[in-house]
C-alpha cells in the first residue's frame, strides 16, 4: 500500500459541555488521522459524540461547548486553539467545508438560490460580478441542476428536498474545500433520492480531489461511499478499519450490534435486534469501558480498565478486552455469520453496488 | 395581485361603512345639552329646539342617516357645528393635520431607527448586560401607565434641560420632547419584536450553514439575520405608522400641540357631530390602508408568501 498523506491530524481530543452548571464529556480522548482523497465514515447511534466531534474541526460547537484538550492539526496549525471566529473564518469553507442533515432548513429561504452559492463563491474564490455569476452556474450544473440560468433566480422554496440538497452541495464545492463534512447528507431525503445524492458527492469528490468524512447512522450508505469506517460509541471511536474490515471482520461487540440491528438482517417473522440498555451517562465519568453495561460479551476487566486499541492489521483496530491475548475467545454472534455468509454469496459489499436492490 | 387588492379595497370601504354607522348612532345616543356647552343653562327651551331643528338633530333618525350617507358619497365632511361654527371640516382638518402627520412621522422614525438597533445588539448580547439593560425599559415602558412618563418627562425634563414646557410654533426645540415621548412606546415594541425574531434566526440551521461556509458574523447579522427577522415585522409596521401619525391624542393635549388628536378631543366634549364623524372616519381609514399595506409589503419582502393561489400549482 502507497503511504498515504495525513490530511488532517486529531490528537487526544476532548471536548466538553456545560449544561446547567454540569459538565458533559462529549468527547473522550479521540485521535484519527484522516487521509487526502479518502472518504472516511464515521457512524454511531445518536448522541455518540459523531457529529460534536466534527463540529469541532470548524469551530462550530455550540456556545457551551469546547475543546479542552488535544490538538486538531491542519495543514501545520492547531485548529484546537483557534478562538475568534475570524481565525475560524481561515477555515471555514475554505479549508473545511459543511453539508447539513436537513436540505430543507439548511438554505436562507429569503435569498435566492444563486445568491446563496455565489455569497461562497464571492467569499473564497474573489470572483465578483458576471465572472461570480458565471461560476456560479457552472457550480448548478456541476451538481446537475437543469436550467441552471432559471434556477439561479429561484427561492428555496421552488426547489424539490433532493435538488435544495444538490444546491447545498454546489454551495459547499463553491467555498473550494479540501474537506467536505457531510452531516448525515442524506437522512431526510427519499430513498430513491438519497442514492443520487451519494452518487453525486462520490462524483464531486473525483472532480476536486476532495476529502469527505460522512457522518452517518446508515450503514447502507457507508457500504456503498466509505473507504474508511469508524464507530464511535460514547464519545469514542471504538473500531476504525477500511469498509471490508469493520463489515466483514469486525471486532468489537458494539460493531457487532450495530450490523445485527441492520433491518436486511433480520430474518422475516422475527422481531429485528436492537441492542439492550442505554447509552451511559455522559455526565458521570466513564470507569472501564462505556460499552460493558450493554454489552453481553463483557468480561470483568471491562468494568475496570479502559481497554487500549488492539491493531488487528495496519489498518484496522479495536478498542475491546476481547482483543487481548488472555480474554476468552469469543466468536461474533450468529446474525454476523449469517449476515456475512449472505453477503459473501451476493456480494453486495462491493463498493458502488446497489445494496438496496438485490 | 390587482385582483387581491381591489378586493380588499372593497373589503375596507363595508367596514369604513358599518364604521360610520356605528359612530353616527353613537353620537345621537349623547344627551342634548352636550350641543351648547356652557350656555344651556341659559337658554330657554323654545330657542334650544330651534338651534336643534337649525342643526337638523330634529329630523327622524333615517332621514338624518340618509343625509350622512350622501354627504359621505360626495365625500363632503359638512360643517363643525359647535368647535368652529359653520367653518368647513376639510379645512379644520387641513389645518391640524400637518403637525399629526410630522409629529407621528418623526416620532416613528425615532423609534425605528433606535428600537431596532437596539432589538439587534439585544439579541446578539442575549443574556448579557446589553440585553439586561434592553429589557429593563422594555418592561417599564410596558409596565407604567404612559400618562405617567409622560407627564414626568414634561415636568422635570424640561426643567432639567431648561426646554419650553408647551409646544411653540416658533421655537423648533419645544418640539423634541413630544417626538421623543411619543417614540418611547414604539421603540419598546420594535426592540422586543427585533429581538425575539433575530434570537429566532440565531439558531437557524441557514445561519449554521453560512457560518460553515465562512460568513463573517457581520455578514450573517446583517446579510442573513436581520432582513429575516424583519419579515414578520414588516406586516404591522404601516398600521403602526399611520396610527402614529393620527397622533398621540395625549401628548398633543399635554402639549398643546395643535394636531388631529387634539381636535378629537374637543370635538367629542362637545357633541361636534359631523367633526367626530369625520376624524373617526380618517382613523379608521388610517388603519385599514395600513393593514392593507401591510399585507403587501410582507409579499414584496417574503418570496414565499402568495396572496392568491397561482393558476398553475407546481
Amino acid at each position: 500500500m502507497e503511504e498515504k498523506e495525513v490530511i488532517l491530524s486529531v490528537k487526544d481530543l476532548e471536548i466538553q459541555f456545560s449544561l446547567r452548571g454540569q459538565v458533559l464529556t462529549a468527547i473522550r480522548d479521540v485521535s484519527l488521522d484522516v487521509y487526502k482523497g479518502e472518504s472516511l465514515a464515521i457512524v454511531g447511534e445518536s448522541g455518540s459524540g459523531k457529529s460534536v466531534f466534527t463540529k469541532s474541526f470548524m469551530g462550530m460547537l455550540d456556545k457551551n461547548g469546547r475543546v479542552t484538550r488535544g490538538q486538531i492539526l491542519y495543514k501545520g496549525k492547531d485548529l484546537a486553539k483557534y478562538k475568534t471566529s475570524k481565525e475560524w473564518r481561515e477555515i471555514r469553507g475554505k479549508e473545511i467545508a459543511m453539508v447539513f442533515q436537513d436540505p430543507m432548513t439548511s438554505l436562507n429561504p429569503l435569498k435566492t438560490v444563486g445568491k446563496q452559492i455565489r455569497e461562497a463563491i464571492e467569499l473564497h474564490q474573489g470572483l465578483h460580478g458576471r465572472a461570480a455569476k458565471e461560476k456560479t452556474l457552472e457550480y448548478l450544473r456541476d451538481v446537475d441542476i437543469p436550467l441552471p440560468e432559471m434556477r439561479y433566480k429561484q427561492y428555496p422554496h421552488e426547489f424539490s428536498g433532493g435538488m435544495r440538497q444538490r444546491a447545498v452541495i454546489a454551495t459547499a464545492m463553491a467555498c473550494n474545500p479540501e474537506i467536505l463534512i457531510c452531516d448525515e447528507p442524506t437522512t431526510a431525503l427519499d430513498v430513491t433520492i438519497q442514492a443520487q445524492i451519494i452518487e453525486l458527492l462520490r462524483e464531486m469528490q473525483k472532480k476536486y480531489a476532495l476529502t469527505i468524512i460522512y457522518i452517518t447512522h446508515d450503514l447502507g450508505v457507508v457500504a456503498k461511499v466509505a473507504d474508511r469506517v469508524a464507530v464511535m460509541y460514547a464519545g469514542d471511536i471504538v473500531e476504525i478499519g477500511t469498509s471490508n474490515e469493520v463489515f466483514y471482520n469486525a471486532k468489537h461487540p458494539y460493531t457487532w450490534a450495530l450490523l445485527s440491528s441492520l433491518p436486511q438482517l433480520g430474518v422475516k417473522g422475527e422481531p429485528l435486534y436492537a441492542i439492550n440498555g442505554t447509552p451511559p451517562n455522559l455526565f458521570r465519568e466513564i470507569k472501564g469501558d462505556a460499552y460493558a453495561p450493554r454489552n453481553p460479551y463483557a468480561l470483568k476487566i471491562d468494568y475496570e480498565a479502559r481497554p487500549p486499541y488492539f491493531q488487528i492489521s495496519e489498518t484496522h483496530k479495536a478498542r475491546t478486552w476481547l482483543l487481548d491475548g488472555r480474554a476468552p475467545h469469543t466468536a461474533p454472534p450468529a446474525a454476523i455469520e449469517r449476515m456475512l455468509s449472505k453477503w459473501k454469496e451476493v456480494g453486495t459489499l462491493e463498493r458502488g453496488s446497489e445494496t438496496e436492490n438485490p | 395581485m390587482i385582483k387581491y387588492i381591489l378586493k380588499r379595497l372593497l373589503q375596507s370601504l363595508l367596514t369604513l361603512f358599518i364604521i360610520a354607522t356605528v359612530v353616527f348612532f353613537l353620537m345621537r345616543l349623547m344627551p342634548e345639552e352636550g350641543y351648547f356647552g356652557e350656555k344651556y343653562d341659559k337658554m330657554d327651551p323654545e330657542q334650544i329646539e330651534a338651534e336643534l331643528t337649525a342643526m337638523g338633530l330634529r329630523d327622524p333618525i333615517p332621514v338624518q342617516l340618509w343625509r350622512f350617507y350622501g354627504s359621505l358619497l360626495r365625500l363632503d365632511f359638512g360643517k363643525s357645528i359647535t368647535v368652529r361654527p359653520k367653518v368647513a371640516i376639510a379645512k379644520i382638518i387641513s389645518q391640524k393635520a400637518p403637525y399629526s402627520i410630522r409629529f407621528g412621522l418623526c416620532s416613528v422614525a425615532i423609534s425605528l431607527l433606535v428600537g431596532i438597533p437596539m432589538g439587534t445588539v439585544m439579541a446578539l448580547f442575549k443574556k448579557k448586560i446589553p440585553d439586561k439593560l434592553g429589557n429593563m425599559y422594555i418592561i417599564f415602558i410596558h409596565a407604567v401607565p404612559a400618562a405617567v412618563y409622560y407627564l414626568f418627562i414634561q415636568l422635570y425634563v424640561t426643567d432639567i434641560l431648561h426646554l419650553p414646557i408647551l409646544y411653540n410654533e416658533r421655537d423648533p426645540v419645544s418640539q423634541w420632547l413630544p417626538m421623543i415621548s411619543m417614540s418611547l412606546g414604539g421603540t419598546a415594541s420594535y426592540a422586543m419584536w427585533t429581538r425575539r425574531y433575530v434570537v429566532d434566526q440565531m439558531n437557524r440551521d441557514y445561519v449554521k450553514f453560512a457560518r460553515a461556509k465562512g460568513v463573517s458574523e457581520g455578514g450573517i447579522t446583517f446579510g442573513h439575520m436581520l432582513r429575516n427577522a424583519l419579515v414578520p415585522m414588516a406586516q404591522n409596521l404601516p398600521a403602526t405608522i399611520l396610527l402614529t401619525i393620527s397622533g398621540s391624542i395625549y401628548i398633543e393635549s399635554l402639549y398643546s400641540i395643535p394636531g388631529m388628536g387634539n381636535l378629537l378631543l374637543s370635538a367629542i366634549s362637545r357633541q361636534d357631530n359631523p367633526l367626530v364623524q369625520a376624524l373617526v372616519l380618517i382613523y379608521s381609514s388610517l388603519g385599514i390602508f395600513g393593514l392593507l399595506l401591510g399585507d403587501l409589503l410582507m409579499v414584496l419582502c417574503d418570496p414565499r408568501i402568495k396572496l392568491v393561489r397561482e393558476k398553475e400549482d407546481r
